[in-house]
């Protein structure tokens, strides 16, 4: 180990000066050449192209200025659409978080089968979106989904899932939840085991009862990574469509569309690429200021830390 | 938890009277294995399933060496203009390839790369997950060890293959493992930029046979496609269950 003090004359280390200076660069252009082409340039793109009429009827593309956006604004279907992913979303990651901190509180003790919970809470996270959507498709069918068959068993009249326009939104939040919790509960897992125990023994030397060690000591320490978990959780969800796409179609009357199936409609079902671009630049505007907000408020400590 | 996977496994093994026969009943009153190979001959399964294998590994493998170059560059090297391209990089956590399909979908064509399986993976090629959990990895490597390696005439792309990766196999396994969950299930970019079966994925042929079902209700050989398609992922997930379940735990996030 003593050696380490000869490096400096090391002659494998003489490289030019510029190349020294351009090394790091060629390490990182690999991979910021394809963010570059497909997560950088899109953004640009699709701001672009929202300048302009292109669709079916006018296949070369026409400069219109912001007449798309002025159209988006006195979109009746778009403002449902942003009502719908934001409720879609933000019910279905607080309820899952809720209910997977609950279980990672229960699971996270000597409880026999332990292994067998995490794997039966876990398993909905590996299945496609698309398999999972057929499942729950055929689980509410109204005449001989197995849910409706409990149901009726409590007496309950059959419940018209996902043809029932106050109730097709929740049928997919629940979905949701359900492929979700498990994920969130691994997490909340992994986060209470890094709690030292001396804060919890502290605790209840101070006569703490066991709402104010999770108020003061658990929730506390879970929060900050919670909190980031959760901005990108709900970024994710914004661009629920598989399920969409395999059970509804967004139907019924529009209830269950949700931001990325309506781009999707507009872009590839009716061909009008200006409209769906400038849905895409709206997207863009909101998930940007959201990142701004998460560094804003995360100061970067979470992937900087170490 | 477990209802729809157990209801999932019931439909697929009915006959079709015995599905829509009531009471309901959890037990087929006769296991029919002949659902599955119906379901394969719906849509060309074995092709599907070729595809892909061949996507998901081909990207994985791609993968691991930009983000394996991207994040040796981040844990070891100083440069400036660092935080800047590091925060570039985050960028992509925060702007999921599914968001920017109109725009992707136009470069894919102006490419002439339509209906190709490699349209299916480049959007993907570079991975902002896989860059952090691997700069983590790095950085957690002495320098001391550098400068021995260095020695030896050990440096650059050398010291990354011969002393970076192998210490850093953890991170490396639970990176493939979320990489490949995710490209295993992805469904709406294969689905918009393919057309024929010679580069869909599983996930798109398992939506035209459950589109198939809504012109003749015939579950069962959806419920069997389901499995088909979610099998191979659930034996590796029974046997694995502990490196899956860190893997997962390790990204913090998906994709």
């Amino acid at each position: 180990m003593a050696k380490t003090h000869l490096t400096p004359s090391n002659p494998f280390k003489e490289v030019s000066m510029m190349g020294k200076f351009l090394r790091p660069y060629f390490y990182l252009f690999p991979a910021f050449f394809f963010l570059a082409i497909f997560t950088y340039f899109p953004i640009f793109r699709s701001f672009y192209v929202s300048l302009f009429r292109w669709n079916t009827e006018y296949p070369q593309k026409v400069f219109i200025g912001l007449r798309n956006y002025v159209d988006i604004y006195n979109d009746l279907l778009f403002w449902k659409v942003v009502k719908n992913t934001f409720f879609y979303s933000t019910s279905t990651i607080m309820v899952s978080m809720c209910l997977a901190l609950l279980l990672a509180l229960l699971v996270n003790r000597k409880i026999k089968f332990v292994s067998f919970y995490r794997a039966s809470l876990f398993y909905p996270n590996l299945m496609p979106m698309v398999a999972v959507s057929l499942t729950w498709l055929w689980m509410y069918n109204p005449g001989y989904g197995v849910i409706n068959y409990y149901l009726s068993k409590l007496g309950i009249t059959p419940i018209e899932w996902l043809n029932d326009e106050k109730i097709a939104l929740w049928s997919l939040v629940i979905m949701a939840i359900w492929k979700n919790v498990g994920y969130f509960m691994i997490f909340f897992l992994a986060g209470l085991q890094t709690i030292p125990y001396d804060l919890y023994d502290a605790a209840r030397i101070e006569g703490a009862n066991i709402f104010q060690k999770f108020w003061h000591v658990t929730f506390p320490l879970l929060a900050p990574f919670t909190f980031f978990v959760f901005i990108i959780s709900i970024v994710n969800s914004f661009q629920s469509i598989d399920q969409v796409y395999i059970m509804t179609q967004g139907a019924p009357n529009d209830s269950t569309n949700l931001f990325v199936y309506y781009i999707y409609q507009q872009a590839f079902r009716y061909w009008n690429m200006g409209y769906g671009a400038t849905l895409t630049a709206l997207l863009m505007i909101f998930l940007l200021s959201l990142t701004l907000v998460l560094f804003r408020f995360l100061g970067g400590r979470i992937y900087y830390q170490a | 938890m477990l209802v729809p996977l157990a209801w999932t496994i019931s439909s697929a093994f009915k006959s079709r009277q015995d599905l829509l026969s009531l009471p309901f009943h959890w037990i087929p009153r006769e296991f029919v294995f002949s659902n599955f190979a119906e379901a394969m001959e719906v849509a060309p399964f074995g092709q599907y399933y070729l595809n892909t294998i061949m996507i998901v590994f081909g990207l994985l493998f791609i993968q691991l060496i930009t983000i394996t170059l991207a994040a040796y560059a981040f844990a070891r090297l100083r440069f400036p203009g660092r935080d800047l391209l590091f925060f570039l990089f985050l960028m992509q956590l925060m702007i999921p390839a599914q968001s920017v399909v109109v725009p992707n979908y136009l470069t894919i064509r102006n490419l002439g790369l339509l209906d190709t399986k490699i349209a299916v993976a480049l959007p993907y090629f570079a991975s902002a997950t896989g860059t952090f959990l691997l700069r983590q990895a790095f950085k957690s490597v002495p320098r001391e060890l550098e400068d021995v390696a260095a020695i030896d005439g050990c440096t650059g792309l050398r010291f990354i293959y011969y002393v970076l990766l192998p210490l850093s196999k953890p991170a490396i396994i639970a990176f493939s493992i979320v990489s490949i969950v995710y490209h295993w299930n992805e469904f709406f970019w294969p689905l918009i930029v393919t057309d024929t079966p010679n580069a869909r994925v599983l996930t798109v042929g398992l939506s035209i046979l459950g589109q198939s079902i809504e012109s003749s209700p015939d579950w069962t050989l959806a419920m069997a496609g389901t499995l088909v398609v979610a099998f191979p992922l659930f034996l590796v997930f029974v046997v694995l269950q502990r490196s899956f379940i860190q893997s997962f735990m390790r990204t913090g996030l998906k994709g």
